[in-house]
Formats: structure tokens, C-alpha cells, sequence
């Protein structure tokens, strides 16, 4: 009676679990690919050093590894612990099984075109949301499928108390629905070309206020969601205190949303942001630590337990590592020691200790316990398993540890002063290649992280091979479940009453929403009123193209073109930057880190025969540097057809180029080419090897181009004053 | 810096929606039991019985065994 | 030696087998069968030994079957479906939780069953074609889980959890985080020229999230305030509404003419952390109750017989002259005479003695008793409100709702406190009226707003919640904040006797002596069976053997010394040491010696029940309060009594309840300030009448009777401590109280000198609130550290 009898659908956490493990394989390879090119600038040139493969360059495969790492490997992992933590605690099946499987393939559709379109260039440059604006459109609809599952599967549920995991989902869902979209509002030109439709600081603004919430909530609120459901599973005794729990999860979503700014700190965003940023940051502590102290706790008396249990020993390292992480956040807040940490490699030890730790570990336990759950059957061998802990625990500190070291060696060299005023360090490339050491202690570290990832891998597969091997995909996939009946039976009106209201939330919002958005979005196309420079003016068409160039190439993952307003900088880039230099940047290009020096104000500072040169092989104009080779810009032709198109959607966005501006596009940009071409052609060596070839149709013409006039506008506003 | 409004709007409104999701959860009564909830979702996997076989121990209470269904 | 699979309890030597597991008894084992039967057992696995011993059922639950009865019980019933909420104490572990969140395997017509463990309940939704209301409660009981349902469920049903303060709380701290982040642009970038075309977006902003925050949020200061001021009192909350009220007042004006940005983000902080300490400060021990009467004992109907025929009736409609069939373990709800069977009564609800007294037929039986002895009969000469115990509940002191005018230190200060910035408003006001005309109105907020005692009204919510807490976790329940003020001021302190003082173990029983033969035990429990003081019917439980049938010869009982009889030849003579002429022990013990056919074979001592440390906690008290032990029984003991306790203690013995309530009233009009310390309905009355009235409670989670306080009886010993405890928390409250006066008089300098701006204030208030806030917090913990 009144009873129902239902299936849990595990055979979509067998598919997030196997796509979990190969995406994590794949992305930690590229990680260690990347790695290991700070150790060996020339590892990937195949064919030779003048034949270098462009999607194969350190700019393109970056952007692959952050986005393998958090989409595919991380993001498939929430989805597989949500998938199956939501059923139970619902106590229900989820809403609707091809929602289940759109999102499963669409999910892991979008990751193969990320793998693809990356590397061949196509990135919108904004960091952790590179993908071009059809991807994008596409991750949102697979998102809103995600969302509808979800809540689909909580109205129909079978439990009336929400467990605070489900809570953290939903913040999850909720949240990073409405900052993907915001962050990734595009001007489309192609079908894999837009800008962004925010320029300069306020593009910096919008993009790192997603980038601070896309931290907090993928990469931790589900996670948390999860750690609340499967420590108090695997330990089998309830959380230390639920109550907290609560408290936690209140205090984080409200906290998390008003952080955004301390990753522009000392730029040329309005003070008070910056203010605001640090003021909530260091806030955060105390939800973190809240909830870091929860979970640990949780395991208070069971440490027997987590000897012997390795699962059990992932989550207390991950949990140790959530509490590094969150500290450290906090901390970097302040403005004195952001001062200090930010574009060295300390940014970069912080984030992989959340995501080798946190979220990796995570990940690992809860791949193991399913697995075992899943097959039915004990893991294959728990011996490999805790190799693969202790593996990864000793690539998490020889990757963090080094780049610490390397972070403050960075901070320090590039702030020493000789008694005359002058920089000890003035030449950028000697603080590289101290830490290069450094770099390769962090390859191991990954390497050893990698190595115990691929025991897991093995393991779980091994375990799945020897557990149920009905191959029946409808038994497998849906175990019976008796259940204790519905809990809403007895309420009828009652429950339909709250049905309702819970729909009528999620319109409400859905409406508030989209009434934000008509009317936010005419005031993001209103031009903006930063304070303006006379003599800043647009690119050239020539200039814009380069500056895709620089773009497509990911130029901004080590370049930064953003001096701040300390002595050191301005003594070694040049005068500080201004908000009103970037207002024709769409996207901006500020970059995060300085791997290689900053170059706001690189332009005019080589001849053109340098920046030539420098792209062909780095190292014959700066010995020693870890720069890839670029020699397919000398190769490949200039492909400006689309750059009318460009222009005027930039027009759109507030650029003021003229009609005639557009119309003779083609002709200024061939113009400008040739003059570049004559530069070049000053050079007898340069003659000597290129005599014939036509570069002013290359794309290194137009990348020379925009190298050139970056951070000039401001220099010729000076001597036009003068 | 109109962007500021955007982030901030949207920052706003994500908190209002939270806020009175907040309210509503507090009105269902989400919260009068903060202890309850934290043993009861450590329950659901003894809960599940093979039917067919009447299994007496608790390690075959898996709920992954194939048995009838009323579907 | 062997533990019962189901309840742990020792099997005792002849243990019943079952399934190749122990069980102490039958119902274990039957327990055990039922949830095995239903697949179940993973019961055991979550805990071990997690079961209780279910009590006897049959009939038990008949009343349940009355439709009126029923419907008051039930939260809801569309006649289909019903949804019952059932108290039932004896949930304490997680196996209790999954056994009865999975009732539907044990009874189909169950659909769910949900349990909130902090209110030891569950709800149980189910259908009433399938099942009946009866059928659960006896289902619950079959296991182990015995509700307990009483007249206060059915008069009282569906109090809601007031979430008033939660929605106030959260709407200000939403308010006040999102104020701040819309106030700091002007606070850290004045002169931003995008901000002059923005800002007054951003005041209006505030401005709207603000209001609810006043009007909803604050609105109970200004609700206390008025009634205060009707009473013609200055509590804490006038300055507190005042200040409000003059900021909300401010800041919108400051707006409206764009003098400034105004004071909303410290307004909204002001009220969020006012409400944090109130919330802070209310603790709810959802599993205790401070507010039983008599109608938590009750049942809500009892068996009627008409014409022979068993019939429902609500208590309440019980009569003169009917005639109730009263089960075993059943509670006796009105006063009556006894008509047929052995009643043995136990009176632990209203006396803390827990022996059972025996009565005979024609005997007159008062409303408390528990029959422990099988079935009887009994007529009705009282209804239940004319009942003995009862009437108790029509005295005054039940009826008095909280009393307004009751002052506390926050407001006794806060008296002078009002007065003081007013006065310096005032002549602040008119001071700058001369400097300055056009800065007058500025000082004379700024004074009001900067004197708005946060900090003030802060410390004593936080110190009080904090030691709340700390006793709480060391079992001594308070019913609010108020109680720790009271206790500080207590100068005399009551004990009640019996189950106070003296513990409600019954079981502290050894022998002594010449090991008795199986023949002599026999012989022994034969004798006592036929007599009916305390002690013997305290043995004779105590005893396992199976008496004989026949009666013993020349039996003789002779009052306050013991009983002689003759039984198969032997002549047995038990009792009191002077009764057998052999020497006592000691004062102190309580023994029933044993001779046999004139030889003296030992004694059973009836271990000394006062509690552990009983005299060193009066020792403590002594050197501060007037003692005095207010008891119903007679004064047998007062000669022991006088040589434990200090020489100060008072003794008052056969004091009825209404005789003590009346002897504390009498101390009170001498001006004394009186604690009581009770356990029994008996003592009712006096815990009501007195300044604190603590319950004393040998397991919280049974039934205390109203109080302000609840202290778990193993704890006895740490009573000295709380109340020291309680004293030096009020002292932590005054030295806060100069720290906030400090930031008082910092922020006055702000004031006066018209140089108090939104980021002083902004900055001030926060300070001075967390600083309170910690500084209290810190103290508190640190002198409760020994406890």
C-alpha cells in the first residue's frame, strides 16, 4: 500500500565515474605536458625547431589542462558523486532518464570540442571560460538540463527534509548558471570568433568576479555537498554537527557571492571594490574553517577507521588541503601580501592545492567507495589504492612546496633594488631561470600525483571487472529499492500547496532574472564612462588582427599587460596602467601571471626585427628563455577577411570606428603590413633569409603590429601635451 | 564602471533569491530538527531488502540486488 | 554472566535463549522476534544492546478507539489519511531513529513515520482504513517504544516553534551585509566622479533595506519600550528604540535633503547584533519541558464501567460515583475509594517515594497514584478538578503570567543610563545653539545615536547564553537567562526531602550475615508479603524466590519495629536492630535484621539513599544561605539529619503541598529571596511560589514538574558550584557594562564635537558590539572552567 517501489539509475554514476577517471587522465597529462615545458622549452618540436606545432605551444595547451582539470575531470566527479549521493538522499530515482543521459553526453560533448577548439586556437582569452560563445551556449543548455534533473528529482522526492548536501547543489546550480552568463556575454563575429561585450576593467571586473565565485562554487560548494554526504557514509556515524552544517552553508552563500574583487587588487578598479573584496574575503574564514572543522570532526573517535581505511585517509588530506586553501585565500586578500603574491607561482602552489587536494582527493575517495558500492564487490586491491594515496600526498607537497619557494623567490627578485635605484634583477629572464629548479621539483610532483592517479584508474577498473557483470544494461542499472512509501501521501493538499510555492520560487527568479538581464545588458552596451584619455584611441584593423593573434595564441597566460602602481614596476615596465588605456580592450588581456615579463608598454621598447626574431626562436634573442617558438606566424598567411565584421561589431560595443574607418579596412591594414615589412627588410640578416617570402602578408606582421602600439596611446598623449 | 551594477545586481539578486529561499526553508520547517537528518542519511542503504529471498543477514541488505519488481 | 541481546541489561543466571542470543526477559525476546520477522535487524547492527523493555500492553491503549479522544490527538485527518505526532522517551540512540522511521514494515497501514530526535517524537502518517490509532500506539509499545500520551497532548496540540525571531534575525543580518557592501563606496571613495551620479541609487537602495529591518526586525524594542514606559519604567530598550528610531530618522533626512549617506549601514548592524545576542540567549532543551502540571501526568482517558462493560471516557468527563477500572501501571486521575483488588500505589509522581503503598479494599485512594499490582476497581468521590492533588493547580501562584515589572540588571542601570544622555542631549543641544545653531540638530542625533546601548545590551544576553550553554552541557537546564539573575540574588534555599536529597534507587540492597538457605529466603519472602511497610515491600520485590501459598502463623507486626511469624515451624523474626536486640551499625543505615528460630542470622541494609555528597554540599551552602529542608514526611529521620547536616539547617517535617507553598510565601514576605529545590508534583506548588524553583531529576528525560530550572540528579553534588557560578556571571556582566561605558564615552567625544560621521559610526559600533561580545565570552568560559 501506498508504498512505491523504484529503481536508483547507477548506471549514470558508472558513466560519470568512468568519464571522472579518463577525463582526470587526460587532463593530468596535459598538466604534466605543460609542466614539463617550463623544463624543457623545445620538448614538444616534433618536426624540428622551425617547424614548431602551434596547438602543441605552452598558450594553447594551458587553457586545455585548467579546463580538463575543472570541467572534465572535477566537473564530471561532482557529477557523479550528485548523481548518486541525490537519489538516496531524495529517495527517489532522478526526474527523468534521458535528462540524465543529454547531460552525461552533452557534457562530455562539450569537453571533446573543448579538447579540440583550444588547442586550434579558438578562445575567447578570459580565463576559465576560454571556450568560444557556441560552446558556451551549449554549456549553458546542458547546465539548464542539469538544473531541471535536479529539481525535477527534489520535487518528487521521497524525503521530506532536504539534507544540507542537496542545499549545496543547489547553490551550486543556481549560482554558476547565473555567472556563466554573465561572464560569457559575446559579441559573436564567426562562428568561433567574439569579444567580449565588456572592455577593458570592466571586462577584468566581470571576469574575476566569475572567477572568484566559479572557484567558490564549482570547485567548492559541490564538493562540500559531497563531503557532507560521503564522509558520514564512509565513516558510518553522522556529522559532527548538522546544525553547523547549516550555519556553514547560510554563511558561505551569502559571503561567497561579495568576494569577487581581491583578484584586481592595486589595479585600476575603484578602490573601494578592492576594499570590499578584501573586507569579505577575510570573512570567508570563518564559514570555511566552519566547515572544515565539521568534517574533520566528523571522524573524531574513528581514526582507527581511517587507518585502515583508505578512502577514508583521501578525505582527511582533502579536507586538510580545504583548509590550507581557504586560509591562504583570506590571506592573499590582504592587500600587502597580495602585493607580493600575485603573478608569481605562490597563486599557482594555492589553487593546486585545492585542486590536487581538495578536489582531487575528494574525488579519488569517492571514486573508490562507489566503486566498490557500484560492483558490489570489495575494491581490487586496497594495497594499490593506498600506494596511490601516498603517491599522491607526495606529489601534492612536491608540487606545492617548490612553487611557494618559487613564489616568494619571484616576489623577492623582482622587488630588489640596487643602491643607485636601479632593479639587481633588471633583466626579467634572470628571476625565470633561478626558479627553473623549482619547476622541475613540481614536474615530479605532478608526475607522482599522475602516476598514483593511473593506479586508481587500474584499480577501479580492475574491481568493476571482477564485481557484477551482468551486462543487462536495465538490471544493472536499476536496482530495486523498497522504500518507506511516500511521505507526502498523507498531505494532499498540503504537499501540492508547497509543490507550488517551490515552483513558484524558482519562476519568480527565473523572472527576476530575465528582468535583470533586459535591463542590465542595454547599460553594459551604453559607452562606457571610465575616465577617458584623449589620446587613446582604437587598433588599427592591422593591430586588431595581431591582437587575435595574441589572443588565439594565449599570449596572456604568461604576459601580463598590467603594471601596478609599485616603484619596482614602473621602474622596470614603465609608467603604471590607467583604466583609460583599456576602454577599446574587448576582451582584456591583464593576464593572472607573469611567467615572462609583463607587456603593457612593450611597445616601441624592441625594432620590429627583435619581435621577429624573438617569435622564431626566443632563444636567439634572450638566452635562456622557456618562450615556445611561433615560426608558424612567419609561415602562415594573415587571414583578414572577417576584419570588417570585427570592426563593426565592435562599432556595436562602443568603439568609434567610422564608416570610412570600416570601409577601408582592407587597404590601412595592407598598408600598415608593408610598412612593417620595409622595417623588417632594414635587417641584412633578415634579407638574407627572407628575400623572397612575401611577410607582409604573415601573421607575424599583424602580431608585430599590435606588440608595438601596446601601452603607446598614453606616451603620445604626453608629448602631444607637451 | 557601469559594470559595477551588473556584478553587484546580479550579485544582489542571486542573494535575494537565496534569502528567501532561506525563508522558505525555514517556514517548512527545514531546520526544527538539526539532528534527525544527519543519522537518517546514513540509514538509506540497510534499508533496502531483497524481497524474493527474505534475506536474514544484514550484509546481503544491499540495495543493488536484482530481485522482482512491480513495474 | 550474559547481557540481553536486546537491552543489555544483565540476563540474571537463567537467561532466555532465543536465535543462539540472550534475552533478560520476554518482552525482549519478543522485541527481538517482531523486528526479525520484518527483516528489521539491522536494529542491532547500528548499536549495540539499543532496546528497551517494553512494558505491559493489554488494554492499555483501548481509549484510543474513542473518536474524541482520537481526533484531539491527531494533527490531521482528512479521513483517509491521519498524521499523529507521539512523545515517546525512550528514543536515544540511532537504532531507535531507523527502527521507527521504518514502522510501515511492521504495520502496512503505515505510510511514514518520521522522528525528531532532540524532541524525542515521531510522527507517523497512516491510513485509517488499514490501521488504527490503537493499533500504532500499541505497536510502538510492543517494541519498546511506549508513547506517552497525556491530557496536555490532547488540550494543546500543534504549538508551533515560534521562528519569529529567526525571521527577524535574518532579514536584519541580510540587510545589514548588503548595506555594508553599498555603503563602503562612499566610505572609501568619496570623490569617485562615476559615484556622484550613482550614489543616490545606492542611498535609496539602503534606504529600502532598511525599513524592514526597523519595522519588522526591531519592532519588539519598541513594543517593550511603550509597555515599559506605561509602567512607568526606563528599561534598556527606551534608549535602544530611541537610538533607532533617531538614526532611521537621521539617515532618511540626510538623504532625502543629500546632506550625507547616513547611518544605515550602522543601523542595520545595531539591530542585527541586539537580535544575535537574543538569539543567542534563548536556548531551547527541546526534549525538557520547564511548564508541566499535573496535566502531563494525566491520561486523557481512563475505563469506566457501566453495567459491567468496560467503556472510554475522557478524564475530563468523569463523575462522582462512577466506577473506573484502573490497570496495572495506570495512573489513578481522581480521588476515589477502592473496591476491589490489591492496589499497591505508587506515589513517586507526587511524593518522590517511589515504595508503593498498599490499600485495601474500602481504602481511600488519591488522584497521582500508579497501580502497580494488576487490576482494580475503585469509585469516584471527587471529580479530577476537586481532586486532592489537583486543587493544588487553582493556588494563584499557577496563574501569574510573567510579571513586567520583575527588574533586572540591565534595566535598573539603564534607568540612570536613559536619564544621563538626555540630559546631555539636552545640554548639548543647547550649548551648540550658541557655538553653532546650524550644528545643533547634528549633536543632538549624534548623541542619541552614539548612545544607543548596544554594547550595554549586549553583555548580559551573550554572558547569560554562554553559561547557559556551559550548564547546559553540564546538565543543569535553565529555563532562561532570567533564572541565573535570580540565583544570584537567593539568600535561602529549601530542599524537599525525599528524591531530593535522597535518591529514588530503590534496588541499594545487600545482605550481611550467615547466608540464608533457599528454604530460608522462602520462609522470609512468605512473612513480608503480608506486610505493608515500605521496607518490606521493598525486600520482598527484592527477593526472587517464589513464596509459599500458605499463610504464615502468629503473625505480628508491630509498628516501627518490625514483623514475627511462625511458617513451617520455623519462627522467623524480622526487623529493627532494638526490635531484635543486637547492635546498629551506625545511625546512618537503614536495615531490616533477620532472626531465625531465635539465632541471629544477619541483615539486609537498605544502602543509605541520601545522595553522594549531600553533606558537603550543604557544608558549602551553609556559609552563605539559610538552609532549611521543607519535608512531607514525618520526622523520623531529623535526628540523623541533624548530625549530617550543619548546625544552621532548618527542619520543617509534615508539611503538606500546600503547606510548603504557604511556608515559602511566609519567608518571602520576610524579605527573603527563596530557592526550592523538588521533585515531586508535591512540591509543585512551592517550585512555582519560590524566586527559582529547581526540579531535581534522576532522568531528565521523564517528567519533572514545573520550574525554572532542571538539574540531573547525578549532578547534585556541583550545586554550590552552579550557584557561585551564577554570581560571578553577573559580575563578568557588570565589568562589561564599564567597558561598554568606556566606548560610550569615546563615541561621546565623536558627538559632541559634531565630528560623529557615518564611518565613525560605522566603525564604533561593530567594534564596540564584538568587542563586548568576546571580551564576555572569554570571561565566561574562563571562570566556568573548573566546573
Amino acid at each position: 500500500m501506498e508504498k512505491e517501489q523504484f529503481y536508483y539509475d547507477n548506471k549514470i554514476v558508472k558513466m560519470f565515474l568512468w568519464a571522472t577517471i579518463l577525463w582526470g587522465v587526460v587532463g593530468m597529462l596535459v598538466g604534466l605536458l605543460v609542466a614539463l615545458l617550463f623544463v624543457f622549452p623545445g620538448l614538444l618540436e616534433f618536426a624540428g625547431a622551425d617547424n614548431a606545432i602551434s596547438w602543441l605551444s605552452f598558450g594553447r595547451l594551458r587553457p586545455l589542462h585548467t579546463n580538463a582539470v575543472i570541467f572534465a575531470f572535477v566537473g564530471n566527479g561532482i557529477f557523479l558523486g550528485v548523481y548518486y549521493s541525490t537519489q538516496r538522499l531524495l529517495k527517489a530515482r532522478m526526474f527523468n532518464d534521458v535528462l540524465s543521459r543529454i547531460h552525461f553526453w552533452g557534457w562530455q560533448a562539450i569537453i571533446v570540442a573543448a579538447a579540440i577548439t583550444l588547442p586550434l586556437g579558438f578562445t575567447s582569452s578570459k580565463e576559465y571560460a576560454e571556450l568560444e560563445w557556441p560552446i558556451d551556449i551549449a554549456v549553458v543548455l546542458i547546465w539548464v538540463v542539469f538544473a531541471i534533473n535536479l529539481i525535477g528529482t527534489i520535487l518528487k522526492r521521497r524525503q521530506r527534509h532536504i539534507y544540507v548536501a542537496i542545499w549545496f547543489y543547489i547553490a551550486t546550480i543556481v549560482t554558476i548558471a547565473v555567472l556563466y552568463i554573465f561572464n560569457n556575454l559575446e559579441m559573436p563575429i564567426t562562428a568561433f570568433k567574439s569579444y567580449s561585450v565588456y572592455s577593458g576593467v570592466q571586462d577584468a571586473l566581470v571576469q574575476w568576479w566569475y572567477g572568484h565565485n566559479a572557484v567558490a562554487f564549482f570547485l567548492t560548494t559541490p564538493i562540500l555537498g559531497l563531503m557532507y554526504y560521503f564522509i558520514p557514509k564512509v565513516a558510518n556515524r553522522p556529522v559532527y554537527s548538522y546544525r553547523l552544517s547549516i550555519i556553514h552553508f547560510w554563511t558561505l552563500i551569502f559571503l561567497y557571492i561579495w568576494a569577487g574583487p581581491h583578484h584586481l587588487l592595486y589595479t585600476a578598479l575603484p578602490e573601494w571594490a578592492q576594499n570590499l573584496g578584501t573586507v569579505f574575503s577575510v570573512m570567508l574564514i570563518f564559514p570555511s574553517w566552519g566547515g572544515m572543522i565539521n568534517g574533520l570532526l566528523t571522524l573524531r573517535g574513528a581514526w582507527d577507521k581511517v587507518r585502515e581505511n583508505p578512502v577514508l585517509k583521501f578525505f582527511v588530506v582533502a579536507i586538510t588541503g580545504y583548509g590550507m586553501a581557504t586560509f591562504e585565500g583570506p590571506m592573499l586578500s590582504f592587500k600587502n601580501l597580495n602585493a607580493i603574491g600575485h603573478y608569481t607561482d605562490w597563486i599557482v602552489g594555492h589553487v593546486h592545492i585545492g585542486a590536487l587536494a581538495w578536489n582531487g582527493f575528494m574525488i579519488a575517495g569517492i571514486v573508490y567507495w562507489l566503486s566498490e558500492k557500484l560492483w558490489k564487490t570489495p575494491l581490487y586491491s586496497r594495497k594499490l589504492a593506498n600506494t596511490h594515496f601516498w603517491l599522491g600526498t607526495l606529489g601534492i607537497l612536491f608540487y606545492a612546496i617548490p612553487l611557494y619557494v618559487a613564489g616568494f623567490t619571484q616576489a623577492f627578485l623582482w622587488k630588489q633594488f640596487n643602491p643607485d635605484g636601479t632593479l639587481v634583477y633588471g633583466n626579467f629572464l634572470e628571476t625565470v631561470t633561478q626558479v627553473i629548479p623549482m619547476y622541475a621539483m613540481r614536474a615530479i610532483g605532478g608526475t607522482l600525483y599522475l602516476t598514483g592517479f593511473i593506479l586508481l584508474a587500474i584499480n577501479v577498473i580492475k574491481t568493476a571487472k571482477a564485481g557484477s557483470k551482468v551486462e543487462d544494461e536495465l538490471a544493472e542499472a536499476a536496482p530495486l529499492k523498497k522504500i518507506s512509501g511516500q511521505r507526502v501521501a498523507g498531505e494532499g493538499l498540503h504537499t501540492w500547496l508547497e509543490r507550488k510555492t517551490v515552483l513558484f520560487t524558482i519562476l519568480t527568479t527565473v523572472a527576476i532574472l530575465i528582468g535583470g538581464l533586459v535591463e542590465i545588458v542595454p547599460l553594459i552596451l551604453v559607452k562606457s564612462n571610465i575616465p577617458t584619455i584623449e589620446s587613446v584611441k582604437p587598433y588599427t584593423p592591422l593591430e586588431l588582427e595581431g591582437r587575435d593573434i595574441y589572443i588565439r595564441e594565449g599570449c596572456n597566460n604568461c604576459h601580463s599587460q598590467m603594471i601596478r602602481p609599485f616603484r619596482s614596476e614602473v621602474e622596470r615596465y614603465g609608467e603604471y596602467s590607467k583604466a583609460g588605456e583599456f576602454v577599446y580592450d574587448f576582451p582584456f588581456l591583464w593576464g593572472s601571471r607573469r611567467t615572462g615579463p609583463d607587456v603593457h608598454r612593450v611597445g616601441g621598447k624592441y625594432n620590429d626585427n627583435w619581435h621577429f626574431n624573438h617569435m622564431l626562436d626566443p632563444r636567439s634573442t634572450s638566452p635562456g628563455s622557456i618562450m615556445p617558438r611561433y615560426s608558424w606566424l612567419i609561415k602562415n598567411d594573415l587571414n583578414a577577411s572577417n576584419v570588417e565584421d570585427k570592426m563593426e561589431g565592435l562599432v556595436t560595443l562602443g568603439v568609434p570606428y567610422s564608416a570610412e574607418d570600416i570601409s577601408g579596412a582592407k587597404q590601412a591594414l595592407l598598408a600598415q603590413a608593408k610598412e612593417i615589412e620595409n622595417n623588417l627588410r632594414q635587417d641584412p640578416e633578415f634579407v638574407k633569409n627572407y628575400s623572397s617570402s612575401n611577410i607582409q602578408n604573415k601573421e607575424i606582421v599583424a602580431l608585430i603590429a599590435y606588440l608595438q602600439r601596446l601601452g603607446t596611446d598614453i606616451k603620445a598623449g604626453k608629448t602631444a601635451l607637451k | 564602471m557601469e559594470v559595477v551594477y551588473i556584478t553587484i545586481g546580479v550579485s544582489i539578486i542571486v542573494a535575494v533569491f537565496f534569502f528567501i529561499v532561506f525563508l522558505k526553508s525555514v517556514k517548512s520547517g527545514q531546520y526544527e530538527d538539526t539532528y534527525t537528518p544527519s543519522v537518517r542519511m546514513l540509514f538509506d542503504d540497510e534499508l533496502v531488502k531483497d524481497e524474493k529471498e527474505g534475506s536474514k543477514e544484514p550484509e546481503k541488505a544491499k540495495e543493488n540486488q536484482q530481485t522482482n519488481n512491480k513495474n | 554472566m550474559s547481557n540481553c541481546f536486546h537491552c543489555g541489561a544483565d540476563c540474571g543466571k537463567k537467561p532466555i535463549k532465543f536465535d543462539d542470543k540472550n534475552f533478560c526477559c520476554n518482552g525482549c525476546k519478543t522485541v527481538y522476534e517482531i523486528l526479525n520477522a520484518s527483516e528489521l535487524n539491522c536494529y542491532y547492527d547500528l548499536e549495540a544492546t539499543p532496546g528497551t523493555i517494553p512494558s505491559e500492553i493489554k488494554g492499555k491503549y483501548n481509549y484510543l478507539d474513542n473518536d474524541e479522544i482520537a481526533e484531539k490527538l491527531l494533527e490531521f485527518n482528512d479521513g483517509e489519511t491521519s498524521v499523529v505526532e507521539f512523545y515517546i522517551p525512550s528514543i536515544h540512540c540511532s537504532s531507535c531513529i531507523w527502527v521507527l522511521e521504518n514502522l510501515n514494515k511492521l504495520n502496512e497501514g503505515i505510510t511514514t513515520s518520521l522522528v525528531n530526535f532532540p524532541k524525542k517524537t515521531v510522527r507517523v502518517t497512516f491510513k485509517n482504513k488499514l490501521t488504527s490509532l490503537k493499533a500504532i500506539a500499541e505497536l510502538n509499545t510492543s517494541i519498546g517504544y511506549e508513547p506517552y500520551i497525556s491530557l496536555e497532548d490532547a488540550d494543546s496540540k500543534n504549538n508551533k516553534v515560534d521562528k519569529t525571531l529567526i525571521y527577524q534575525l535574518s532579514i536584519a543580518a541580510f540587510s545589514f551585509g548588503n548595506i555594508m557592501l553599498l555603503s563602503f563606496p562612499e566610505y572609501f571613495q568619496v570623490d569617485g566622479f562615476w559615484l556622484e551620479k550613482y550614489k543616490y541609487l545606492f542611498r535609496w537602495l539602503m534606504f529600502l533595506m532598511v525599513v524592514p529591518v526597523v519595522f519588522y526586525s526591531a519592532k519588539d524594542y519598541f513594543i517593550s519600550a511603550v509597555k515599559g514606559l506605561r509602567h512607568k519604567i526606563l528599561n534598556i530598550d527606551v534608549p535602544i528604540s530611541l537610538g533607532i528610531s533617531v538614526l532611521f530618522i537621521r539617515s532618511t533626512v540626510e538623504i532625502l535633503l543629500d546632506i550625507g549617506t547616513g547611518f544605515f549601514d550602522s543601523l542595520a548592524g545595531l539591530v542585527f547584533f541586539l537580535l544575535l545576542g537574543k538569539f543567542f540567549q534563548q536556548r531551547t532543551y527541546n526534549f525538557l519541558s520547564f511548564e508541566r502540571d499535573y496535566k502531563s501526568y494525566f491520561p486523557i482517558a481512563v475505563t469506566k464501567i457501566v453495567n459491567g462493560e468496560e467503556k472510554n471516557i475522557p478524564v475530563k468527563d468523569i463523575e462522582k460515583g462512577d466506577r473506573l477500572l484502573i490497570r496495572n501501571e495506570e495512573l489513578i486521575p481522581v480521588d476515589g475509594i477502592l473496591i476491589n483488588g490489591n492496589a499497591a500505589l505508587d506515589y513517586s509522581f507526587v511524593t518522590g517515594e517511589s515504595i508503593p503503598v498498599s490499600k485495601n479494599s474500602g481504602d481511600k485512594l488519591f488522584a497521582g497514584g500508579k497501580q502497580t499490582s494488576g487490576a482494580i476497581e475503585m469509585e469516584v468521590i471527587n471529580t479530577i478538578s476537586q481532586s486532592y492533588l489537583t486543587q493544588l493547580w487553582s493556588n494563584d501562584v499557577f496563574n501569574n503570567s510573567e510579571d513586567i515589572t520583575i527588574k533586572n540588571l540591565t534595566d535598573t542601570i539603564s534607568k540612570y543610563f536613559t536619564i544621563a544622555i538626555l540630559l546631555i542631549a539636552f545640554v548639548a543641544g543647547i550649548a551648540w545653539y550658541f557655538i553653532n545653531p546650524s550644528m545643533a540638530f547634528n549633536v543632538v542625533t549624534a548623541v542619541l545615536i552614539i548612545a544607543c546601548p548596544c554594547a550595554l545590551a549586549l553583555s548580559a544576553p551573550f554572558a547569560f547564553g554562554n553559561i547557559l550553554r556551559i550548564f547546559g552541557y553540564k546538565k543543569f537546564y535553565l529555563k532562561n537567562a532570567e533564572t541565573i539573575e535570580n540565583i544570584s540574588k537567593i539568600d535561602t534555599i529549601i530542599f524537599d526531602k525525599t528524591g531530593t536529597i535522597t535518591s529514588n534507587d530503590k534496588t541499594q540492597i545487600h545482605y550481611k550475615g550467615v547466608n540464608l538457605s533457599s528454604e530460608e529466603l522462602i520462609a522470609v519472602k512468605t512473612i513480608l508479603r503480608s506486610s505493608n511497610h515500605p521496607l518490606s515491600r521493598s525486600l520482598y520485590s527484592y527477593i526472587v524466590e517464589k513464596p509459599f501459598e500458605e499463610k504464615p502463623e502468629e503473625f505480628k507486626e508491630i509498628l516501627g519495629k518490625g514483623v514475627q511469624a511462625v511458617i513451617n515451624n520455623s519462627k522467623l523474626k524480622l526487623g529493627s536492630a532494638s526490635f531484635l536486640n543486637v547492635e546498629s551499625n551506625s545511625l546512618n543505615e537503614t536495615a531490616i535484621h533477620i532472626q531465625i528460630n531465635n539465632k541471629y542470622k544477619g541483615c539486609y541494609i537498605f544502602n543509605n539513599s541520601y545522595r553522594e555528597g549531600t553533606k558537603e554540599v550543604f557544608n558549602i551552602l551553609a556559609e552563605n544561605y539559610n538552609l532549611i529542608i521543607l519535608s512531607g514526611d514525618n520526622d523520623g529521620e531529623k535526628p540523623y539529619l541533624e548530625k549530617l547536616l550543619p548546625k544552621k539547617t532548618q527542619f520543617q517535617f509534615n508539611q503538606k503541598p500546600e503547606d510548603k507553598l504557604t511556608f515559602i510565601e511566609s519567608r518571602q514576605k520576610k524579605g527573603e529571596h527563596v530557592l526550592m529545590i523538588g521533585d515531586g508534583l508535591n512540591d509543585a506548588g512551592a517550585l512555582a511560589q519560590s524566586n527559582v524553583g529547581i526540579a531535581i531529576s534522576e532522568d531528565v528525560n521523564v517528567f519533572s514538574p514545573a520550574c525554572d530550572a532542571i538539574l540531573d540528579a547525578h549532578e547534585f553534588e556541583k550545586l554550590p558550584v552552579f550557584f557561585k557560578l551564577s554570581k560571578k556571571t553577573i559580575r563578568v556582566i557588570k565589568a562589561s557594562f564599564v567597558f561598554s561605558f568606556l566606548y560610550n564615552i569615546i563615541g561621546m567625544y565623536f558627538a559632541l564635537t559634531g565630528q560623529l560621521t557615518p564611518v565613525v559610526a560605522a566603525i564604533l559600533m561593530p567594534l564596540s558590539s564584538i568587542s563586548i561580545v568576546v571580551f564576555v565570552t572569554i570571561l565566561t568560559n574562563w571562570i566556568s572552567k573548573k566546573l
